[in-house]
């Protein structure tokens, strides 16, 4: 998961020119090169829709007056497709009638630069276009994101769950879920305080975060429980990722509590093959918190792993 | 539309990156020529009005502020025209004046 958080703010940003006059290429090429961008470039619409798809450039400037497929209907193109719908765009047209902006901007549009160019406005709207759309960026990143921990929150979890749910059927996948909840952790914000607690929040959070892979999709789920959805993961290799986690957990020593130690206690349910999943993704949480509760009551610090159809897989003790 | 300050255009030769421009669109001016040309005596007005319009954007941002309000002129006649009008000879004369400015700076001696 730390690929989809981190990057995406410092590298240089991608800005595509669709434009059929290569002159309009040429000149931007050259008059952009001091703005720390890159400049991609197609010479038509339908090319130019399908270089955004491929490339999630930071930011389009698209000519209104080209051949075939003009600028509005790039424009629309744009805009309808969820994955290049929030790309900012920014027109560039050698007609300058406010007919033309009111329909640019009706559909979509963020600016409106006419040609022949005047450079320093048009340097100053590709800046301002550019910053807008690193700050959208971060809200958008930022409105997944849990505060404390660093992981996935939980509304994102929930629109994960069924995403990850419904490939894992289509394509027959194995895909598991844990639930993990940290033992008596009432006890450590009652007795050294709830920024000790916090740290605890977060010191687990970094454990989960760097034992998970890039696939694994790791969420704050409530206070003091988190929760994982492990895409093409069957429920024996979950539940060894869950005992690494809930090892390296035990071992952890804390500044503010030295002779007490976090513990953790985890419920997984996974399944083989997806196309053989018949509860809702809601019924196998429900189910993985069941597991996490036999954990709780049979002694904690410990994963107690299953099948989605109810098998017992295995089940890791303290110690 | 205001109109645009003739200074935001001028190049400046001796600056590298002003001089790549212009010797890249004196570099691409004979093949505009030629495809002015040709519309015109095949009549194409569509194309005519294409090469116009992208010349007129293009052209002053290169440092040839006067091949863009030139091309400018044609295209806005080429708007002007009667739809049933099929011929390029109403704008023959203003089509000849932009392809011999374009000639005074492909060969400027001549
Ligand atoms: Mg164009």
């Amino acid at each position: 998961m730390a690929d989809e958080i981190n990057n995406s703010f410092d590298s240089t940003p991608v800005v595509l020119l669709i434009d059929d006059s290569k002159f309009v290429h040429r000149i931007l090429g050259a008059r952009l090169r001091s703005e720390s961008i890159s400049l991609i470039g197609e010479p038509d619409g339908k090319a130019g829709y399908e270089r955004a798809v491929a490339d999630q450039p930071e930011l389009i400037l698209l000519d209104l007056d080209m051949p075939v497929m003009d600028g509005y209907e790039t424009l629309r193109v744009l805009k309808e497709d969820p994955k290049t719908r929030d790309i900012p765009v920014i027109v560039l047209s050698g007609m300058d009638s406010s007919q033309d902006k009111v329909m640019a901007f009706d559909l979509g549009a963020v600016d409106f630069v006419t040609k022949p160019f005047e450079l320093t406005e048009l340097r100053a709207r590709v800046r301002s276009s550019l910053k807008m759309s690193t700050l959208l960026r971060m809200l958008a990143q930022k409105a997944k994101i849990d505060g404390l921990s660093g992981l996935y929150n939980r509304a994102y979890f929930d629109e994960r769950l069924q995403e990850e749910y419904d490939r894992a059927i289509r394509h027959g996948h194995s895909m598991s879920i844990a639930m993990i909840d940290l033992d008596e952790f009432k006890s450590i914000n009652d007795t050294y305080g709830h920024p000790a607690g916090d740290m605890v929040i977060s010191g687990i959070a970094s454990v989960i975060q760097q034992e998970c892979r890039s696939i694994d999709v790791a969420c704050r789920y409530g206070g003091e429980e988190f929760v994982l959805i492990m895409p093409e993961t069957n429920p024996e290799q979950a539940f060894t990722l869950c005992n690494r986690i809930r090892e390296r957990c035990a071992q952890m020593s804390w500044s503010q509590h030295p002779n007490r130690a976090v513990t953790l206690s985890v419920g997984v349910v996974g399944a083989d093959d997806g196309s053989t999943i018949s509860c809702t993704p809601q019924a196998w949480v429900e189910m993985s918190d069941r597991n996490l509760y036999q954990a709780k009551q049979s002694g904690r610090n410990r994963v107690i792993a299953s099948s989605v159809d109810g098998t017992s897989i295995q089940v890791a003790k303290a110690g | 539309m205001t109109a645009p300050d003739p200074n935001a255009y001028s190049l400046d030769i001796n600056d590298p990156e002003d001089a790549e421009l212009i010797e890249y669109f004196l570099g691409e001016l004979p093949d505009r020529v030629q495809a002015i040309a040709t519309a015109v005596s095949s009549n194409d007005i569509d194309e005519l009005k294409r090469i116009t319009h992208q010349l007129k954007g293009a052209a002053p941002g290169f440092g040839f502020p006067a091949i863009g309000s030139a091309a400018g002129e044609i295209e806005g006649q080429i708007r002007d025209l009667d739809e049933t009008v099929e011929s390029c000879d109403s704008i023959r004369a203003q089509v000849d004046g932009l392809i011999s400015l374009c000639q005074s700076y492909i060969s400027p001696s001549s």
